[in-house]
């Protein structure tokens, strides 16, 4: 079927999946593990091009396009794999390590789907392998979320099988290629297919999935989550819609509503989830723009994004691991005996914030500038915005109150070796991403001509970071920093969990109502007219009487009289 | 703050010496030594100027320095008012 001998990338992780419950429960981690190295280097050893093309149902299929864009997030899918499989060494769960494998291949082998088809199918896969990470928590909560979650995914699938089918009506090709000419219209199965990224994306409105389910999932399977499905739909966005304009204005909401959330949310997983809403939408920003400059920063932004934010929310999660919790009300003062978890915590920190020498000041500050070149002064505004609103929730509030800030008493021990290992990888990746920068910029799928490293940079962004710490310890030290409160606070899911059960509960008692009052009237005409039929046809009824010989002989004359007067006529 | 803990096995009572970053005067040396930076790179603006500046508000002195405080507050104030419309009881879904 294959025309190449080429193995699809991600193939070797889904099948061998399945091969893992034929091992022993320690071995089955260990797996994982082999299993993403081996396909990380059979992809690095792949060369690019265009393999697996062949005819299906009319359509040309192209099942593997390797090139400058889809290399590099195959390259990073891996890295994310590889790096949740060591943090995930501990677990004895086989549904978690199938699940984790096939997700992270699914997401490899998208990125590298050459057509609408063959992306489709492995965009579903990824949804359908993640839920079980969900499900795995094992509590009525989860599954609740799980289904949800799932709902929302395979919807966000059956959207964009409906923009191929419009797209291939109208166009007559599948091919996973740009949608938008530049300043042309866009089609409706165009916009299908965007709003099927969209969702996946986490857009504004269509977000709230993200922050639902991510807290929900396991310790480790949060960290799988948080690095393929969002960034998938990224590199969607890129390779189908650059310099769509919407998008420039989608990713400024989604820059700013979120870390407003973040400032109140008490669960600190939930809180690193509103902040990934918050850093998609600096590379949704960076699609929209989509000079070359622009796309080099989307590309370079989700590349150290997936692996700050892994870092974040491992460090988050061993505190989870060790104390069963992720509460900031019930956390602070974890420095003293998990330090390493806590110094770890700080570079991934640091990173999301784009403090110079790590990894995200050399990504991030590619799409300001993109900004900048294009003259968009508000969209400049806004993006400094949200890096100031970066350094609140994940740059201090997120360490603060997990390891500093009120001392919760609880002493529990450092995370467990692996653990430290995979977050001491992602440290050392976010230094030596932020430091060796020009490796980086060599994976781009555009020539870079690019220096992050210039006076301006530096100490404007210093000026920022630094001010907004100051801002900080101001409104701590005034006592104006909201405290933390044990909550849930309502976002759009509120709409689905309760609008929607609300309505459909009074539309049930609105229905009861006017069927009751149909039948009832129904019932009351019907008695009313046998009433009057028992009255007529009653033995002293009109009908129903014996009635004298007298007046039927009269009626009998008047009858015989009008026959005649009619037969005359 | 009301902490109350759900008390893993691995806990040591509350009282037990602070750590460095509990020490008032270390906590006084960090904000000394943040207003110091702060100061650092707000004159730094006066060594240097914008080669590549794209807006007139990108070279006025120290514009990213009170941009970054201001927005900080405004955010966090923001987030305070969002709290009076969106915050519910912890189990509000699950009664």
């Amino acid at each position: 079927m294959i025309g190449n001998t080429i193995l699809p990338p991600g193939l070797l992780m889904i099948l061998g999946a399945w091969f893992l419950p034929f091992l022993s429960r320690k071995a089955q981690a260990i797996g994982v593990l082999v299993l993403s190295s081996v396909s990380l280097a059979l992809f690095l050893w792949t060369p690019s091009g265009q393999y697996g093309e062949f005819e299906f149902l009319g359509a040309s299929l192209n099942v593997v396009r390797i090139d400058s864009l889809s290399r590099i997030f195959g390259v990073i899918f891996h890295l994310a794999a590889i790096l949740s499989a060591l943090y995930a060494l501990h677990v004895r769960d086989i549904r978690q390590h199938i699940a984790g494998l096939v997700y992270a291949g699914a997401a490899i082998g998208a990125c590298c789907a050459g057509d609408l088809i063959t992306l489709f199918v492995y965009w579903e896969l990824t949804a359908i392998s993640s839920v079980f990470l969900i499900w795995a928590s094992g509590t009525e909560r989860s599954y609740r979320t799980g289904m949800r979650y799932l709902i929302i995914q395979v919807g966000s699938g059956v959207l964009l099988l409906s923009g191929v089918v419009v797209q291939y009506v109208t166009t007559g090709s599948i091919e996973f290629t740009r949608f938008t000419p530049a300043g042309g219209t866009m089609s409706l199965g165009a916009m299908l297919i965007l709003l099927a990224f969209g969702v996946k994306c986490a857009f504004p409105l269509l977000h709230n999935w993200l922050q639902d389910s991510y807290p929900e999932a396991t310790v480790t399977g949060t960290v799988f989550l948080s690095a393929f499905t969002t960034k998938l739909a990224v590199y969607s966005l890129a390779r189908g819609f650059p310099q769509t304009e919407i998008l420039i204005w989608i990713g400024c909401v989604m820059t700013l509503f979120p870390i407003i959330y973040a400032v109140i949310e008490n669960d600190l997983r939930r809180v690193l989830a509103y902040s990934l809403n918050n850093q998609l939408g600096f590379m949704v920003v960076g699609v929209g723009i989509g000079t070359e400059l622009a796309i080099n920063g989307t590309v370079a932004h989700a590349f150290c994004h997936i692996i700050y934010k892994a870092l974040l929310f491992m460090s988050v999660g061993a505190v989870m691991y060790r104390t069963g919790t992720a509460k900031a009300t019930e956390l602070g003062g974890l420095h003293k005996s998990m330090p390493w978890t806590a110094g770890f915590c700080l570079i991934g920190a640091g990173a999301i914030s784009g403090f110079p020498l790590l990894s995200g000041f050399i990504s991030k500050s590619m799409i300001i500038s993109a900004a900048g070149e294009e003259h968009l002064l508000w969209v400049w505004l806004i993006l400094l915005v949200a890096s100031a609103g970066v350094m609140e929730h994940s740059g201090i509030k997120i360490p603060f109150f997990a390891f500093f800030g009120h001392d919760s008493g609880k002493r529990p021990k450092e995370a467990p070796l692996h653990m430290r290992f995979a977050m001491g990888i992602a440290a050392f990746f976010c230094v030596g991403l932020g430091v060796a920068y020009p490796l980086l910029y060599k994976w781009l799928p555009h020539d870079v001509d690019y220096h992050p490293y210039t006076v301006t940079h530096v100490v404007t962004q210093l000026q920022l970071l630094l001010f907004a710490a100051l801002a900080f310890v101001f409104l701590m030290k005034t006592h104006l920093y909201p405290p933390e409160i044990r909550s849930v606070n309502l976002d759009t899911d509120w709409i689905y969990r309760r609008a929607f059960p609300q309505l459909i509960q009074w539309g049930g008692t609105a229905i009861v109502m006017i069927d009751g009052t149909l039948r009832r009237t129904a019932m009351d005409t019907l008695n009313w007219f046998l009433r009057g039929v028992e009255r007529l046809f009653s033995p002293r009824g009109i009908f129903g009487r014996a009635w004298p010989t007298g007046t039927m002989t009269i009626w009998a004359t008047i009858l015989l009289a009008l026959c005649l007067v009619l037969y005359y006529m | 703050m009301n902490h109350s803990s759900n008390s893993p096995t691995d806990q040591t009572p509350e009282g037990d010496s602070p750590s460095w970053f509990e020490r008032p005067e270390n906590i006084n040396k960090l904000i000394i030594g943040l207003l110091i930076a702060c100061a650092i790179v707000t004159l730094a603006d006066l060594f240097y100027t914008n080669p590549h500046a794209h807006f007139a508000i990108e070279s006025t002195f120290a514009f990213q320095s009170w941009f970054g405080f201001v927005t900080f507050v405004v955010v966090v104030y923001l987030g305070k008012i969002l709290r009076w419309f969106v915050q519910r009881d912890e189990d509000y879904y699950d009664r």
